[in-house]
């Protein structure tokens, strides 16, 4: 979870990747980032087969990697790491992630129904036309997102914070916002309709 | 290294359980309350708890305290006197400690209190109150907001920019998204809406 191991390039300080081992059936850490990798596609085959073939995956560092029109339903994440991925039409039910980082990820066209996302961070990500419709999103870490066309409603956004994000056409109607931080946001057409919007925080000011 | 994160109702704090597999040691940050949870964490797996991180001497951080040292005798690590016990050992400044078979890396920024400790496990931070997910941690004056600001510039925002943040309040972030989006840190940034 979290590997140490930094890339082996020369003045990279980034996170190894994971790899998979289908003959030991593990989950292990490669010498480079992806960026750095000279056997990047053979990783990413290598993680779509565990991603496939495992419901439960936990510590895969997985950053800098595409996934497209992929089945994560079911699937349960923790501590994993997708910095700066790139997810197109995903479709998941009841996928459940844990203390995971997608920070500065973009996800296009994904359908995230009934997701159960906790201490997790999306921060600086892109989220267009992306439904999240029904989902348990507590303490979560939206700060910078920018969201276009995309749906929040009748989820629990208990202390998630979404500081500095960019709205756009965007809905959280009959979301649970109690202590969820909505500081200094950009909105272009957004939706609170019948959530809790007075135990929201929309101001440093007003919170103290 | 696994780590395990742990919600403290009382006080909204953030506990977090850091594991080392092959030493089958165990260290604690923040014990605001000591759950069955947490326990069962250390017992199921028959983890030697070894020592206790404090990030800053408030009740909502070590309440659980009393309760470890009921339980087991790990090595407290504090920048505090007043949670110094026997077992403490107070830390000073920046340096490198040895704690259940980790290299734990720590850096004083006071600000939030006097005593506010960072510690760092691998390429994760455990910022305690002095930084959250885009907010910098409440302080009593502006001489102190000042000093606070200038630490996280120095000690925090210096780490790479992939490096983990682990608050004692709210959910986790990275050292690239506080420079982007922090209240306190980053400009307003230019969208095109």
């Amino acid at each position: 979870m979290f590997s140490i191991t930094s890339c082996a390039h020369p003045s990279c300080q980034k996170s190894a990747l994971s790899y998979y081992d289908a003959d030991k059936d593990s989950l292990l850490t490669h010498e480079y980032c992806y960026e750095h990798s000279p056997k990047a596609a053979e990783i990413t085959n290598s993680l779509y087969e565990y991603i496939a073939s495992h419901d439960k995956i936990v510590g895969m560092n997985a950053s800098g990697i595409s996934f497209a029109n992929m089945d994560l339903s079911g699937k349960r994440f923790y501590g994993c790491k997708f910095l700066y991925c790139t997810f197109m039409n995903i479709h998941s039910e009841q996928l459940r992630v844990r203390m995971s980082m997608f920070d500065f990820s973009m996800f296009s066209d994904c359908n995230l129904l009934q997701s159960n996302m906790q201490f997790t961070s999306f921060a600086g990500s892109t989220f267009s036309h992306v439904l999240f419709t029904n989902s348990d999103l507590v303490h979560n870490n939206f700060c910078g997102i920018t969201a276009y066309q995309s749906s929040f409603d009748d989820s629990d956004l208990y202390n998630s914070r979404f500081i500095r994000a960019v709205l756009n056409n965007t809905s959280l109607r009959n979301c649970n916002i109690k202590k969820t931080a909505f500081y200094e946001i950009t909105q272009d057409n957004v939706s609170f309709k019948l959530s809790n919007t007075r135990e929201a925080l929309f101001s440093p000011e007003a919170a103290e | 290294m696994k780590i395990y994160f742990h919600l403290s109702l009382e006080g909204f704090s953030n506990c977090y359980v850091v594991t080392n597999p092959e030493t089958k040691t165990a260290l604690i940050i923040d014990p605001g309350k000591i759950t069955k949870e947490i326990l069962e964490q250390i017992e199921i797996d028959r983890y030697s708890l070894e020592a206790v991180l404090i990030t800053h001497n408030h009740e909502s951080h070590l309440r659980g305290l009393s309760t470890i040292r009921k339980i087991y005798k790990p090595q407290i690590f504090a920048a505090d006197y007043e949670v110094a016990g026997n077992d403490t050992q107070v830390l000073k400044g920046d340096g490198i400690i040895k704690a259940a078979g980790l290299t734990v890396g720590h850096m004083s920024v006071p600000g939030h209190t006097p005593d506010s400790m960072v510690y760092k496990i691998g390429k994760v931070l455990f910022t305690g109150d002095a930084l959250s997910a885009s907010m910098l941690g409440t302080t009593n004056n502006a001489y102190a907001e000042k000093m606070l600001l200038s630490n996280v510039h120095n000690k925090i925002l210096t780490q790479h920019d992939d490096t983990i943040i682990m608050p004692g309040h709210g959910p986790p972030s990275s050292v690239a998204a506080e420079k982007l989006f922090n209240l306190s840190i980053a400009l307003r940034p230019v969208t095109g809406l």
